[in-house]
Formats: structure tokens, sequence, C-alpha cells
């Protein structure tokens, strides 16, 4: 028995949520990791025991990296339609997936990509001004949150997104008269009342399937429409309410308007992204404001990236025989499984099972305790990027990238090891 | 390994040779003095060739996420050039805001070995490098955008002095792993924050009360103090607006003899003469550089056709947003730091704006008369994409070609402007020296840009033709550290590039109060601001460019 202290680690960058927190701590004790300052999600994404991790497995088997490799590649070989679906890894992980792709044919989704492309369909169609963190930070006196209150996927958004005030002169840069946070659609939870107490916190609830309206009603409003304009459609309480939030947002000198479009629903996701960007826009000739989207698990930001660099299309594309093809409709996951004979998924932070698919063998790059409804033809246990080694993870708002860092060595490969490992096994055979 | 490059005519103006036929010799990816009594491993017969330093191209937006936001609004100019090689490389397309390994490959493609991408923003550096590391065959560098970060506004209006300054861009420089400084229409980004919608010369901008001017003279000292090789590479105030050109005169009065490098000067120098209010300060603008040789341009030479425009100055890009075609656009206020706007745009030869930004060009190409302070630029993308420069190139060769291209134009600017009656031609030496011999020199690279012993193995073979343009579009050979990359046009080999960087010395105080700031303000970690060496090129680490304070 060891009598050796853990070892702590301060100061970590986290690449689980998107939010990209970087002030993580953790105890390490050879194999184990305990997190010592983290957010639940973090804390029960990075714990780690003693144990050995998973080897990797061919048809249930056990056998060395190489071997699980070469069986990848030969099903890869084989396939005519693969699918690469997950994608979740770091920069270096994506980079060698994406080799994976242009060498065998493969279309490429992300498993956090539904929301992305909701958003995508308004800032490709038309754009928008937008936002990063530091800038909503130190300089957002208006706050819009439209839709849930996100604290439940990314719990310590309001703690970093907009600190209060403070005396001291630490505190935002530019926001001496302190800043209000407007709840559009469901209200804080109690935890952010809790965090929040102190600020101007105002709450317009507005019931599920009317939020796109309410968003049309209040671009009105901003466009200097009054309730009458509007023909009585929102005469009442939430009429007032939306005119009062369009008169703060004229007021203000820096609104923001913040969703998460992953969960907004479906049927009205869309307008409700579009309303929001156009209300910004309306904003924009008089004073200043911008949207800052939520989003990006699992280093999806950086994989929305790395497609964009090396193939010059978003996700949902499919890449092989010398050429690119971007057709979300075809390409995104759920679709492209329909006429796939292969399934390649990647799932490096968290233990999420592969989609569902029955049509063709089944390669995992996924983290080893991933519980798989049936066995996986190739299954290869990847490291966590930030626990079993560095990497490089984008942030939500895609400009911040993240370097993370390795805490213990479990004898996992890293996605991009795996990767390469295929590739050369495909090369050699 | 002697690779043997023989009896080509060499124009190599940096070590003062000017078509002289003679042999250049690489050993080990190196040019050596050419020694006759040693074998040669590889002879490239170079007879009828025009044999070039590798082209060096200093200011084209490449990598980062407004050229990402770019390639995202711009699928449709990314379907309509879809891969070209097939099975050698299959990832690349586009033309307005090309994939990074297409951006390598045609960069090669067209003999250019080095090009630098001019406005990299600290909270996006990383992914600026992650990109210049997947992009093949050509060396890169980065130059940090400084000048509306709220840090050194702080600094400057907090009273605290030249040597802050300094300590804290040479932080800056070192964290994002750069080259040089840009400013990007200084204060004004950060004005645009605070809804300023503009910001002149010597206007206080808000809340910190600074003017353009001193933002600017802080700036030039401090890279002067820590020996930064390449002048501040400056983005003036009013890009795009008529009347400019006054502004840019001011701005090489107000230089107080440090060097400056004005870049995109073609955007910068318009009048408002005549009934349109719009005009060439082309003239104007060129005499002051003749008059000033501590300044030196780049032109961002408008070429008529489908690009789209992205740059950190989201003040002059919302101002254009109304403009975008196709109608859609992207602004980013960016992490107290810079901003970006990207927007979609076509130049037409029939639109009396672009025929004249077209001439302006052209204009202060010719009238600029020392080559070694104007650098051939298109602004890639946001004059016209990089694919366009042999074509540019002719036009600044061939009078005929010129004056029947201005024949076809907008025939309002063609009264605007005098370049039919410029006669000048630049020679093969000239255009030696305004994509190589003076950016390298510039940059402080000093292995490169010449084909001295010492330099670097960049080669380029170019068949000697009446048609600069055929000429310069396929080389028959391009060497990189003396391998072939290049043969008649087509990539033939694909190889990793570097990445230049300085390394300034700072006094270690900074890194407290760096700490500070970024826990404080940023809500980040300065250390993860950092970029480390091994995150460079794929673990090579940077190349050192040395500074001399
Ligand atoms: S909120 Fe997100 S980024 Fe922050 S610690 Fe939790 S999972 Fe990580």
């Amino acid at each position: 028995m060891s009598t050796q202290a853990p070892r702590i680690v301060s100061d970590l960058a986290c690449g689980f949520c998107g939010l990209g927190c970087d002030d993580l701590e953790v105890a390490v004790m050879f194999r184990e990791v305990r997190p010592r300052r983290a957010c639940p999600e973090a804390a029960r994404l990075l714990r780690r025991g003693p144990g050995q991790p998973a080897a990797p497995r061919v048809g249930g088997r056990e056998v060395p990296l190489v071997e699980a490799a070469s069986a990848a590649a030969a099903h890869l070989k084989a396939s005519r339609a693969a699918a690469f679906s997950g994608l979740g890894a770091d920069v270096a992980g994506l980079r060698g997936l994406a080799d994976l792709a242009v060498s065998f044919g493969a279309s490429l989704d992300h498993a956090a990509s539904e929301g992305l492309f909701r958003n995508l369909d308004t800032l490709q169609r038309v754009g928008w001004v937008a936002c990063t963190l530091a800038e909503l930070r130190n300089r957002c006196d208006v706050l819009v949150v439209v839709g849930a209150d996100p604290t439940g996927l990314y719990s310590r958004f309001f703690e970093r997104a907009v600190p209060a005030p403070r005396t001291d002169g630490t505190g935002p840069l530019f926001l001496p008269q302190g800043r209000t946070i407007v709840f559009l659609g469901h209200g804080p939870e109690a935890a952010t009342r809790n965090l929040l107490a102190g600020q101007d916190v105002r709450e317009v609830p507005v019931p599920d399937g009317l939020l796109a309206e309410a968003l049309a009603a209040l671009g009105a409003f901003v466009a200097g429409r009054s309730l009458a304009d509007l023909g009585g459609a929102f005469a009442g309480a939430l009429g007032e309410a939306l005119q009062e939030v369009a008169g703060l947002l004229k007021a203000a000198r820096y609104g923001v308007l913040t969703w998460n479009a992953a969960t907004l629903q479906s049927g009205e996701a869309g307008l409700v992204v579009g309303r929001a960007a156009d209300i910004v826009a309306t904003l924009n000739a008089t004073t200043r404001a911008a949207v800052f989207p939520l989003g990006g698990r699992d280093n999806g930001l950086g994989a929305h990236q790395v497609m964009l660099w090396r193939f010059g299309y978003p996700l949902r594309t499919l890449v092989g025989g010398g050429e690119a093809r971007h057709a979300p409709g075809l390409y995104a996951t759920a679709a492209a499984l329909k006429d796939a004979d292969l399934l390649l998924h990647t799932s490096a932070f968290r233990p999420d099972p592969p989609p569902a698919f029955d049509r063709g063998p089944v390669i995992a790059l996924a983290h080893p305790e991933t519980e798989f409804a049936r066995e996986p033809e190739v299954f290869i246990p990847v490291g966590t990027p930030g626990v079993d080694h560095g990497g490089q993870v984008f942030r939500m708002d895609g400009v911040v990238c993240l370097p993370l860092e390795g805490l213990r060595d479990a004898g996992l490969a890293s996605v991009a090891q795996a990767a390469a490992a295929i590739l050369q096994a495909g090369r050699a055979a | 390994m002697r690779v043997r490059v023989s009896g080509g005519r060499v124009f190599d103006p940096a070590s003062g040779l000017v078509d002289v036929v003679r042999d250049v010799v690489i050993e080990d990816g190196r040019v050596v003095a050419d020694d006759p009594t040693l074998p040669s491993h590889q002879v490239h017969d170079a007879r009828g060739c025009v044999v070039m330093a590798g082209g060096i191209d200093l200011h084209s937006h490449i990598a980062g996420g407004k050229v990402n936001l770019a390639r995202l609004l711009m699928t449709n100019d990314r379907a309509a050039f879809p891969e070209p090689f097939g099975d050698f490389c299959g990832c690349g397309g586009g033309q307005a805001a090309p994939t990074t390994h297409l951006t390598g490959c045609r960069y090669s493609q067209m003999g250019y070995t080095a090009v630098f991408e001019p406005a990299v923003v600290g909270a996006n550096a990383r992914h600026a490098h992650l990109e210049m590391a997947d992009i093949p065959n050509i060396d890169t560098g980065g130059f940090l955008v400084l000048g509306n970060d709220d840090a050194l506004l702080r600094l400057i209006a907090q009273g605290e002095g030249q040597g802050a300054v300094n300590d804290y861009v040479a932080w800056m420089l070192r964290a994002t792993q750069c080259c040089a400084i840009k400013i990007v229409n200084p204060g004004g980004i950060s004005a645009f924050k605070f809804n300023g919608r503009s910001l002149d010369l010597d206007e206080q901008g808000p809340f910190y009360g600074l003017t353009p001017r001193r933002i600017l003279t802080t700036l030039q000292r401090a890279v002067t103090e820590l020996g930064v090789p390449h002048p501040i590479h400056l983005h003036g105030c009013n890009l795009g607006i008529p009347g400019n050109i006054a502004t840019t005169l001011a701005t090489i009065g107000a230089t107080d003899g440090f060097p400056l490098h004005l870049t995109h000067v073609q955007f910068h120098s318009y009048g408002t003469a005549g009934d349109r209010k719009f005009s060439s300060g082309a003239a104007e603008l060129a005499a002051a550089v003749n008059a000033n040789p501590h300044i030196s341009v780049d032109v961002g030479q408008v070429v008529f056709g489908q690009t789209v425009t992205a740059s950190a100055d989201l003040m002059a890009q919302y101002r254009n947003h109304g403009i975008a075609d196709p109608k859609k656009w992207i602004g980013m206020d960016i992490e107290c730091d810079a901003a970006c706007g990207v927007v979609p745009f076509a130049y037409r030869d029939k639109s009396f704006v672009n025929a004249l930004q077209w001439a302006i060009g052209l204009e202060l190409f010719l009238l600029i008369e020392d080559p070694w302070r104007v650098f051939l630029t298109t602004d890639h993308p946001n004059g016209a994409p990089f694919t366009s420069y042999p074509h540019l190139i002719r036009l600044l060769m061939d009078r005929d070609f010129r004056n029947a291209q201005l024949a076809r134009l907008h025939k309002a600017a063609r009264a605007h402007t005098n370049l039919e009656s410029l006669t000048r031609e630049y020679t093969l030496e000239e255009i030696a020296i305004v994509t190589r011999a003076a950016p390298a020199r510039t940059l402080g690279l000093k292995d490169r840009g010449h084909l001295a012993p010492g330099a670097v193995g960049d080669v380029v073979l170019y068949e000697d033709g009446a048609d600069r343009e055929a000429m310069f579009s396929a080389p028959r050979l391009v060497l990189k550290d003396g391998r072939e990359i290049v043969r008649n046009g087509e990539v033939v080999a694909l190889v990793e590039g570097r990445t230049f960087a300085v390394k300034p010395d700072y006094d270690p105080l900074m890194d407290k109060r760096m700490d500070r700031w970024f826990d404080e303000a940023i809500g980040l970690k300065a250390k993860h601001f950092r970029i480390a060496e091994g995150e460079i090129r794929n673990g090579h680490g940077p190349s050192c460019v040395e500074c001399a304070p």
C-alpha cells in the first residue's frame, strides 16, 4: 500500500459542456482522479477509479491496439457508405477522423450538432452579430435569456458570463450601473435565482410553443411599433412585458440575447433563432447588441471549425473519392444511418454509446466505460482529453480554443492515435 | 544531398544579381556556394527559365476564425471551385475562402513559399495556429492585432509609461507566437463596442479618451524599442471612406520618423473630387510615400469578381454590410481584444466605385517609385483572391494589356483616372523585389527572399514568356527546402511548412500583471491564453525571427 500523497493539479481547463471553465482542480493518485473543484457535470466526467481501463476488443475478444486498428481498417475498406458519428474528440482527434474520412470515404456529424444546425440556418443564410464570453462579461448591461434557464446544461454559465459588479474594481470593466437579466420563456431555476441575487432579474414567462411569437412581438416593439400596431394579438400582460423588454434593449448600451437552440422546441427553434438575430440587427442601427448562442458540448464547435478549414463545409458532409459534398438533410447522423453500411462512433469525453445501428459493422472509438447495447465489431477504448492526455478544444463562442492537460497515464490511446493506427493499418493492407 | 538548378537567368536583386545566368546549388535544404568539383545528386535544367527565390506574401488572410466564418458564408463559392487534386489530396476547394490544403497548394503552384496571416486576434491565436499547421507547402506567420485591446488601452490611458507598454507587447507576442504587430483601425474597433461609428486620427475615443494617433505612436515606439523587425503593420482609420486620403496623409505625418507599414493602401487613398464625390488619391499618397523613406505599403489591389471581405475592423464592416453580395454578413466582438466582420462582396467592372478602386490600386503600384517599399497584395480575399496574382503581375508588366483592361471599365471611372497615361511597366527585377526580396527584408527573414549562400532552398523556375500571367501562373519547377513540390504548375508533393515567431524580452513582472488581468477581466487563465511552442506546427515549434532591440 502506497503512502504517497495525491498530486493536486489546479487551474485545469474543461472540455465538457463548451463553456470552457479553466479553474478546475483535481487530486491524482496513479490512475485515480478525484475532482476537487468542478461543477457536478465536470466532476462526474473527470472522476476515474484506480482500476485498469478496458482493452481494445474485436468481436468481444480483447486484442492489442494494432489488431483492433487493422480490423477497423478492414471494415472501413469493405464499406461503401460509412457514417462517422459522435465526433467527441479534441482537435487532433478530429483531424485524425478527417484523415480517415478522406482515405476511406465517410459522412461526418457530431453528436451535439442539432442545436448548431438550428443556428446555422440563420447564421449561414443571413448572418448575425455575436460576441464572446469576455465581452458578455464586461460589457453586457441587458442580457435576455431566451427559452429555458441554461444552468441545467451549463451550470456555471451565469457565474462566468454575468458576474455582479464589484466595488473593489475587480469586477466587470464597463458596468458601473450593474446589469439587467431578463428570463424570456421559463423563469430561472432556484439556484440561478440565488446566484443572481442582488442583480436586476426580470421574468417574462412565455408558454411553450409561443416563444417564436413572443420574439416576433419583441422584434416589432424594438423596431418601434406599438401594442396598438400589433392589432391586439399581444394585448395583456405578456405584450406589456415584451414592450418593456424592448425598451430595456433599446436603452441598453450593449444588449445580448442568448439561447440554447438544442433545447428550443423543434417546431419553433429556427424562427426563434432568426428573430433573435433580427432583433440584434435592428438594435445595432442605433446602439450595440449581440447574440451569444449556447452550445458546443464535447468540442462540437471544434468539429465545426475543423470541418470548415479542412473541407470548406460545415458538419453533415460526405467526404471521399477526392471530393466533399455538403447535404445536411442527407448526412445528419440519423439520416446517414438509414443508408450507411458502417458506423464509426467517437466519444472520448463521456461514455455515450453509439446510436442504434444494425445495417453493418460498428467501430467504436469510445470512452472505456461505455456500455454498449450490442457489442461493437471493433471497440477501441480511447482516453479523455483533459484526463488521459493533453489536447485542444473550442469554447462555445467558437473563438477561444483552450489547452487541456493530461492527468494520468492509463495506457489509453487518444482518438488521434487510434485514427492514425487505423489509417496506417489501412495503408499497409 | 546536392541539388543543382542549372543554366537559368537568376533574378536575385537582394544579392545584386539581376538577369545573370548562373547555377543555384542547394545542399541539405540551403543554398550553398557553387563548387563545380562536387557532384550533384539532382540537376534541374533551368535553361529558358527565370530563376527567383520563393515568393513571399506578407498580407493574406489565410487562417483563423474570420477565415472560417468566410468559408461558412461562401459555401456556394466552395461548391463552384471543387477539389482539383482528386486522389492526390482530396480535401480542398473554394476560391474566395479556400480550405487550408488548397491554400497551401495554390500558393505553391504560383511559386510562393511563405505567406503571412496579417490579423491574428490574441483570443483566437490558437485557432489560427491550428489552421496554419494544416497548410502544406508554405511557411506561415501571424501578425498579432493590437491597438483595440482593453488591456493596452487601459495601460496607456492610466499613463503607465512606455516601458509597461513594451513589456505588454512583448508578453503578447510571445504568448500568441506571432511575428509582428498589426493595428487595425486604432481605437476604432474599441469605439464601435461603445457605439462609436467613426474615429478619426485625432479624435478621442470613448471610455479611454485616447486618440488613434496616440495608440499608433505608442505601439510604433514599442516595436522599435523591442527590435521587432517588421514595423507596425497599420490598417488605418476610415477604411473605405471617400476623403480618407487626408487621414492617410496625416497618419504618415504622425509617424515621427518611426518606420511604418501602411497596409492595403488602395482602400485608404480616396478623395472626394468629382460629381460622384469619389476620386483617386493615389498621386498624393504616392508622393508622400516617395518623400518618406521610412514608409512602406502594400496595395490591396482590387480584381473584379466574387470575393468575401474579412476584417477585424467591425466598425468599417458594419458600415459596409448593406452592400453585401450575396446579402448576408457576420460580425463579432471578440474577447476585449478586437472584433471581426465578414461581408461577401462582388467587385464589378461596370461599377463606378469598383472600377475606380481597381485603377487606384494600379496607380499606386505605378506611381510609388521605390519597389523595395511597395508589396504586391490583394489583401486576400478582401480585394480579390490571391489566385489573381499572376493576372495582377501582367497588369503591372504589360501596359498594352493594362490599357485594354482599362478600356472595358465603367466610362466615368476611366475619366477619373490617369492610368492610361502611366507608361511604367514593371521589370522582372521589380517583380522579384515586390514579391520576394522586399517582403523578406521588412519581415526580418534573413534567409529568405534571396538566393545567396545560406538562403533557404526555396527556388522557383518560371519559363520566360511574353504572357506574364501564364508565366507566373504555372512555374516549371518549385523547390521548397531543395525539394521538388511543384512541376509544370502541378503540385507533386506535400511538405510541412514552418511558422515564424518573434521572442522579444520583457520584465517578468508582466507575467503577474497578466495573470491578474486575465483572472479579473477576461475570466480565463493567462496560462491558457498562452500558446506553448509544442502547439506550433504539429509539435515542431516555431522558427524564431531575431529581434534587434
Ligand atoms: S460548466 Fe461546463 S466547462 Fe464549466 S466546469 Fe462544468 S462542464 Fe466544465
